[in-house]
């Protein structure tokens, strides 16, 4: 009988359109690129084991496990608090292998974890009026002082539940914001992000 | 700059400009030749009521209509009098008007916030068939009879004719303008923004608050209503620091915008405080242009957080209530300076002026300064030092009160004024310049129910107890000399920016000449003829008089009584006025009369601003599974269900009839075999140590016993005993369960989780996560069920029903290598399975399926396949779990545990839940086979009088059963289990009337189940 392919498809796939959308004139003020290519892990400390499993991320990625509402940048992953004693692993590369599977011995009996890859979206933004596109859908502060490279937050947009950090700067200098959302509102948190856009002119994309 | 008009004198525009103004400027009759903060070289073109008419950039279009001499502007709400233009900010009662057209048409705009703009057409409201000549006008001769209480004096009797007759005359006479009826074609925004210091208003004490607070290093926004930085200073002009105030004004706004944590927003206004120090303000951000620029919003509706503010909006001159002072042509004093002072048109050629108080005076000057004549000053008060201004140029300076004023629709001729001890006099004149005091603009300060307070020696109410974090200075304050406005805002700011941890240098405040304000309170001038305090609404002082003898005598009383205060101006310029006249009635002070409560919007705010993009399908997120595009593709129907969208059946070719499609789609489920996405179905991850123990408490039946690799139907109820949702649960490890909930409930139920892990068992080792998006999920139903899982699971999985037994779940991998989690459960009552595999490859599961499922006839089946296999099964589901069944209700009672406790236990034990007479579910079946059954119907005993005592229960789902060939249904019924063969009518007074059924077991269908084990 025969073999099946199993051809990957982003919650995305439909309404990404790559390329300029909304005012035309000038350079884009933003640029939003849906980023396919991660797997992504939610490690949740078991009752009473946060400081051993903030040594277990140490050992394995040697850096810090974010002890509140901030993103970690290591050379392989970026930890980000999704919690109280909590925090996703974000990696790059996903497979049609399950990624908890190489942390599970780790963290045996210390946390427990979840494979949320399919389970979340996500979308990076970015561009000279990205804070102004951001203030049109999320409520939080993101002035420097009070959200620097490196803050992150458990959020809400449009009423559903996200994650979003601010990573090192873009290439333009720019602030650079990630989001993670979940799957199925991706389509419409996708439409509000580009409508709120679009009057800055937008440079749409993904990365795979 | 207002100090830029001294030199200007009243004549016809100079035409020579350009050639286009030359025919532009003709119209502008009552345009002073120079000065103003008009750009003389934009002429623009707008029409009102259908004429042609020119005004400049810069221009309002009440400036611009009080440029080309237009006195009468629209006609009030109850006795249709003409009405001229009176202020010239965000109060306007009476210059409201229909502005653009189609389906852009806004009613009741105000013309004195509308900017001019090229093209725009505004018509007058409230009048037919013209506004010089309103039918409707006849009200004005019966007002005797229009008076307080109108309504609930004339509408009372007889009550059968208020529905068919009243009402509907009612609703035709109520409001202004009329809507477009159409969708608004543009679209508005929501955004959020966050300071230190809010300041709101740029008039002298805002600027003075934003220049200290940003110069000190705090993040500050400046929200100013206007288009143009500087309140009154753009009407008024002045001394700052010696030299022009227009000179302060540029250099302050210079160098706000130079600081970078400083925001200026123009064009909008701050309308509401709420909690936390969040404010609601609303930016007009293309209401100055005919259509907003493509991907540009007409309006941003912004929630400003700031951990200071700072409110300086000002103060609202108050009218004098004097018989005729709702003439066209009798206008506020200040809107007349800012007529002249800062758009450079003149509202009368012989003004006459009537004030109580010295501000009122520096109107005189104005109007000078511009080339006008004012033709008399009327002041009730002993002569003041202020006198000398207009004494020494030779005006009629009368201490007495206006009674009377003469004229009609085009305005104000003459105005009669009686003169203390020296009898009356007529006076010629075309405007009526009036001042009665300043009312503080406190409504941002009362918003969390702080009462203002009144002062006698300014006759008006200042700011009381303030929201936290909030002061108010300046005018608003009561502080009406330029120098404290400056002097206040800049302490103000300085403080503010120093609470937010800002110590930077603040700068030194600016300075100004005190000039005192000095006011004697004037509230009621009586005499023959109609005396307004509302203008919108037609309240008289008589009114307010009538309901104080009726015994309205509490403001609120008052107020709703007459409705004074409810018009759109929201009492700006009448409350005050009607409370004092309410209190020398009753001869109480003002302080206790007190005012009415203050409530937001400050200024009107259209409900699309308030909607922002959540409208027409974006109304609300919607949340698509991951075969979506898939289904779309088949041209699947989809439901709504919640925020899913869920393939409700799947139409092919020829059919023409849901219940074609759904009846072939049951039949090919039952007959061979299908799939349904049930991806939306609630999963929650619960791991750790004590999982097992956590289950067993959030249900009524046991999961700690439960062996891993296998699934078992659980049943949690809420604190009181109901029934809260339904699911499977299965043991993936030791310590690791993966839950289902409803699709319904899966959010409330994750909630609900949370609360018991955090809450109530903080001792309990249990993780918690959803995992709903994470995995595509079908079910597989049908005898063919196997056949379909071998052609697409890898061989060396064993499917028999002893290598995967009913209620058995694990890990298998799919041909080609795809992971994929498989449940042997089954809601059909076929043998079934789920499969579930990672979200992003639920699209390239479905199209497989279909592949492999080919050579039998695979169907794929909607929600409404699934409910009639449901109902068929009597399985119960969101209607009979509908917030108000017991477990025992649903027919589940023998799931609740005896060797444990559990959320629900007690309270479920109460009497009422578990008396014998409660409705329970049965199943129904009509007597006549081709009779359909409706939901919502309910149930009496056959033949019964239809009625509360005979009602025994109601029907809660139905469908067609392609396999009884007739339709069936659920229902709630008392007793309902001892009646199994009873007959029963089924009463459905709203549709197809009533049929008798017959009460039969829910299960309709394989009754013992043999087919899904199978």
């Amino acid at each position: 009988m025969a073999e099946f392919a199993w051809k990957s498809r982003s919650p995305l796939a439909h309404a990404v359109e790559p390329g300029r959308a909304g005012a035309r004139a000038g350079a884009a003020g933003v640029t939003l690129t849906e980023i396919r290519d991660f797997a992504l892990v939610q490690v949740m400390a078991r009752r009473g084991t946060w400081a051993e499993t903030a040594r277990v991320a140490q050992q394995l990625w040697g850096i810090d496990a974010p002890g509140g509402p901030k993103a970690v940048f290591g050379q392989d992953v970026t930890l980000v608090g999704s919690g109280p004693d909590q925090f996703f692993v974000l990696s790059k590369g996903s497979s049609v292998q399950d990624p908890v599977e190489p942390l599970k011995q780790a963290f045996a009996g210390i946390a427990s974890m979840t494979d949320q890859s399919d389970g979340r979206c996500m979308i990076s933004l970015s561009g000279p009026r990205v804070r102004d596109t951001l203030a049109k859908f999320c409520s939080l502060d993101l002035h420097d002082s009070v959200f620097p490279v490196g803050a992150a937050a458990a959020t809400s947009v449009d009423h559903s539940a996200v994650t979003l950090w601010r990573a090192p700067n873009a290439d333009g200098g720019s602030p650079l914001y990630n989001l993670l959302v979940f799957t199925s509102f991706a389509d419409s948190i996708w439409h509000l992000i580009t409508e709120s856009a679009a009057e800055y002119g937008a440079e749409l994309g993904y990365a795979a | 700059m207002a100090d830029a008009v001294h030199s200007g004198r009243l004549e016809r525009v100079d035409a020579s400009a350009s050639g286009a103004s030359a025919s532009a400027a003709a119209s502008q009759t009552h345009r002073i030749s120079s000065g103003g903060l008009i750009d003389r070289t934009k002429p623009l073109s707008f029409t009102f009521d259908g004429k042609a008419m020119t005004g400049f950039a810069g221009d309002t279009l009440a400036s611009a209509l009080v440029a080309n001499g237009v006195k009468l502007v629209g006609r009030s709400f109850k006795y249709h009098r003409p009405r001229g233009i009176l202020t010239a900010g965000a109060e306007e009662p009476n210059a409201l008007v229909e502005l653009r057209g189609g389906a852009r048409r806004e009613p009741n705009t105000r013309a004195t916030m509308a900017e001019l703009y090229d093209g725009l057409e505004a018509v007058s409201q409230n009048r037919w068939p013209s506004l010089r000549h309103d039918f409707m006008a006849v009200n004005s001769l019966a007002s005797p009879i229009f008076v307080a209480g109108f309504y609930y004096k004339t509408f009372m009797w007889p009550a059968k004719l208020w529905e068919k007759l009243y009402e509907p005359a009612i609703r035709r006479a109520a409001g202004l303008g009329k809507a477009s009826g159409a969708p608004d074609p543009d679209h508005y925004e929501r955004a959020w923004t966050h300071c230190d210091v809010l300041v709101v208003g740029s008039g002298p004490a805002g600027l003075s608050a934003a220049l200290a607070a940003g110069r000190a290093g705090a993040r500050v926004i400046l929200c100013e209503e206007d288009s143009a930085l500087g309140g009154r200073l753009l009407a008024d002009g002045g001394e700052i620091d010696g030299a022009p105030a227009s000179d302060w004004l540029a250099r302050a706004v210079a160098e706000l915008e130079s600081l970078p944590d400083v925001r200026i927003m123009r064009r909008t206004v701050t309308f509401g405080v709420y909690d936390g120090g969040t404010f609601g303000a609303l930016e007009r951000v293309n209401d100055n242009v005919p259509v907003p620029p493509e991907h540009q919003p007409r309006q941003r509706l912004w929630r400003i957080i700031a951990k200071r503010a700072i409110v300086a909006a000002g103060a609202h001159e108050r009218p004098l209530v004097f018989p005729g002072n709702d003439r066209p042509g009798v206008m506020m004093a200040s809107a007349v300076r800012t007529y002249v002072n800062r758009f450079a048109a003149l509202p009368g050629r012989r003004v006459a002026v009537f004030t109580n108080n010295d501000d009122g005076w520096r109107t005189v000057e104005a109007i000078r300064r511009a080339g006008g004549e004012v033709v008399a000053v009327i002041d009730p008060r002993e002569p003041t030092a202020i006198r000398g201004r207009a004494g020494g140029a030779g005006a009629n300076v009368l201490r007495g009160v206006v009674t009377g004023v003469k004229g009609g629709v085009d305005g104000v001729s003459g105005v009669q004024v009686s003169v203390a001890g020296d009898g009356t006099r007529e006076i010629a004149a075309d405007c009526l310049a009036m001042s009665g005091g300043w009312n503080p603009s406190v409504g941002l300060s009362s918003y969390h129910r702080g009462r203002p307070v009144w002062r006698d020696d300014i006759a008006a109410f200042v700011p009381g107890q303030c929201p936290p974090g909030m002061v108010l200075v300046g005018s608003a304050n009561g502080d009406f000399s330029l120098g404290i406005c400056l002097e206040a805002g800049h302490e103000a700011g300085t403080r503010a920016a120093a609470d937010c941890g800002a110590s930077a240098s603040a700068g030194r405040a600016a300075t100004a000449t005190d000039e005192k304000f000095s006011i004697h309170p004037l509230w009621h001038v009586k005499g023959k003829g109609k005396s307004f305090v509302d203008f919108q609404h037609d309240v008289s002082a008589s009114d307010v008089l009538l309901a104080q003898r009726e015994g309205f005598e509490s403001v609120e009383h008052l107020k709703r009584y007459t409705t004074l205060g409810m018009a759109t101006d929201q009492g700006k310029l009448s409350n005050v006025n009607g409370l004092a006249i309410m209190a020398e009635a009753t001869g109480r002070s003002i302080s206790d009369t007190g005012t009415t409560i203050y409530r937001p919007p400050a200024s009107p705010v259209a409900i699309g601003a308030f909607a922002g993009p959540n409208r027409d399908e974006h109304f609300h997120a919607a949340r698509l599974t991951p075969s979506h595009h898939w289904a779309a593709e088949r041209g699947a129907v989809f439901v709504d269900t919640g925020l899913w969208k869920r393939a409700q059946w799947y139409p092919i070719a020829g059919e023409t009839d849901w219940l074609q499609s759904v009846t072939r789609e049951v039949l090919a489920v039952r007959n061979g075999v299908g799939f349904c996405d049930v991806s939306t179905l609630g999963k929650i991850d619960v791991q750790g140590k004590d999982a097992g123990t956590f289950l067993d408490r959030v249900y009524i039946n046991t999961f700690s016993n439960l062996g891993i690799g296998k699934a078992r139907y659980g049943l949690m109820l809420r604190e009181d005993g109901i029934v809260m949702d339904d699911g499977t649960t299965s043991r993936l490890a030791e310590d690791h369960y993966l839950l289902t909930t409803t699709t319904a409930k899966a959010g409330p139920v994750m909630q609900h989780l949370e609360f018991c892990r955090q809450v109530l068992w903080p001792e309990l080792d249990v993780q918690l996560t959803s995992v709903t998006d994470q995995w595509s999920q079908f079910s597989i139903a049908g005898p063919k069920t196997r056949d379909l899982l071998k052609a697409i699971v890898d061989p060396s999985e064993d499917l028999s029903n002893e290598g995967f037994p009913f209620m058995g779940v694990r890990d298998v991998t799919l041909r080609g290598g795809m992971r994929a989690r498989l449940y042997r459960i089954s809601f059909s009552g076929e043998i079934a399975f789920e499969i579930g595999v990672p979200a992003r490859y639920g699209d390239a599961l479905a199209r497989n399926l279909m592949v492999a499922g080919e050579p039998f006839g695979v169907t794929p089946y909607g929600t409404e396949a699934l409910g009639v296999m449901r109902i068929e099964k009597g399985h119960v589901a969101g209607p009979e779990l509908n917030g108000t069944t017991t477990a025992a209700d649903l027919g589940l009672g023998k799931m609740m545990s005896k060797k444990k406790d559990y959320i629900g236990r007690v309270m479920a034990g109460r009497e009422a839940l578990t008396a014998l007479n409660r409705q329970v579910v049965v199943g129904l079946k009509p007597v006549d086979t081709a009779a359909r059954l409706r939901g919502g119907a309910h149930i009496i005993p056959k033949g019964a009088v239809p009625g509360p005592t005979t009602d025994q229960g109601y029907v809660t789902s139905v469908c067609y059963s392609p396999m009884l060939k007739q339709w069936i249904g659920l229902a709630l019924v008392e007793r309902g289990r001892e009646r199994h063969g009873e007959i029963v009518t089924i009463h459905d007074p709203l549709r197809a009337g009533d049929i008798l059924a017959e009460i039969t077991s829910p299960v309709f269908y394989d009754p013992e189940g043999v087919r899904q084990r199978g």
